[in-house]
């Protein structure tokens, strides 16, 4: 694991979930995890594709995740419901977004995958020979955990990077 | 999910286990599913990005995973210690790699994200507002269950945040 692409994710998770939360947000201890992660309540699941390639996870306890929701959406959740699983997949992917953008303005052009989330405490997930790197953040909702396994890529995208757009979504609704 | 992915997969999967595993796949009924998936023993997660776009799993129990593997490395493997979750994230990588050269020569391009494998029974994998195609594969060393939650992409868009659809939308309005 490279620490030149932590920060871009830590600046990203910072600005995004004050953003969301509306308060400020406390970094803990950074540490090295060699083994498999021990999922938590829900954990959200990013790849990233590119000149920096591998996996993010976003990890918190159900109490954090409807906290988090209930900040996001301005309505108050009392079960983890679909609703407030999009909300934590879409906090996911917009840390993700802006910090792949970050990655690219550094030289690092990269693409992200669509988030999975992964719902129940206990499973083990392994990335293999990726060593992970642990952000603890605190947060106003509780306990976030950002884990980085990430190293530089080798592939070369063979397409542009690309997002769903609005709009294309839109015509394929209508 | 577009149907025109599922046949390059299971053309590659079975290409895979037949050479790979040596093992003949036969084909499950499909399903499509739009709950969340309940975690076998044992799930390879792949992520696709590209023209093709979303995530592939494949589903196993433990004995299925562990005589694959055995197979694949040519010695008993009786315990899904690292060695045999590497080969069974191998044996999904290889499967999503063929698929991807497949799509690639019917015009989608598609990068492929390194495996993740998930051990442990009953957790759920969300794909959120992407429904899954299910395909059980039987073999004579069990059945491996593909799931494809796959849709195309439009090339050329930044990676903006902004550019994201919400997921955060009503799962009854999309799938109609």
């Amino acid at each position: 694991m490279n620490v030149k692409f932590l920060n871009p994710f830590v600046e990203a998770a910072y600005e995004v979930l004050k953003t969301e939360t509306g308060q400020e947000i406390a970094r803990g201890d950074l540490r090295l995890e060699n083994g498999v992660y021990v999922t938590d309540d829900a954990t959200v699941i990013l790849s990233l594709v590119g000149a920096v390639e591998g996996t993010v996870f976003y990890s918190m306890n159900n109490e954090t995740a409807m906290k988090m929701a209930s900040l996001m959406m301005g309505e108050s959740f009392d079960s983890f419901g679909y609703l407030a699983q999009s909300g934590i997949a879409e906090l996911g992917n917009m840390i993700t977004g802006r910090a792949s953008m970050k990655l690219s303005d550094a030289g690092y052009e990269s693409t992200i995958s669509t988030p999975s989330l992964i719902m129940g405490k206990g499973a083990s997930i392994s990335t293999l020979d990726f060593p992970r790197l642990v952000v603890p953040l605190n947060t106003a909702a509780g306990p976030f955990m950002i884990h980085l396994a990430l190293r530089q890529g080798t592939t070369t995208l063979k397409t542009p990077q690309m997002a769903i757009p609005r709009a294309f979504e839109a015509s394929q609704q209508g | 999910m577009n149907v025109k992915f599922l046949n390059p997969f299971l053309e590659a999967a079975s290409e895979v286990l037949k050479a790979e595993v040596g093992t003949v796949a036969s084909r499950g009924e499909l399903s499509l599913q739009i709950s969340a998936l309940t975690s076998d023993d044992v799930t390879v997660l792949i992520h696709l990005v590209g023209q093709v776009y979303g995530v592939v799993l494949y589903c196993m129990p433990k004995e299925t995973g562990l005589k694959m593997v055995s197979s694949i490395l040519g010695q008993d493997i009786e315990e899904m210690n690292s060695l045999a979750q590497s080969g069974v994230a191998e044996l999904g990588n290889v499967i999503t790699g063929a698929a991807t050269v497949k799509f690639s020569q019917s015009g989608f391009e598609a990068n492929i994200s390194p495996p993740m494998v998930i051990v442990g029974k009953g957790v759920q994998v969300s794909t959120l507002d992407f429904p899954r195609i299910v395909v059980p594969l039987n073999t004579d060393l069990g059945c491996l269950t593909v799931h494809l939650a796959l849709r195309e992409s439009v090339p050329g868009k930044n990676n903006n945040p902004e550019d994201f659809v919400p997921l955060a939308i009503d799962p009854s309005a999309r799938i109609s």
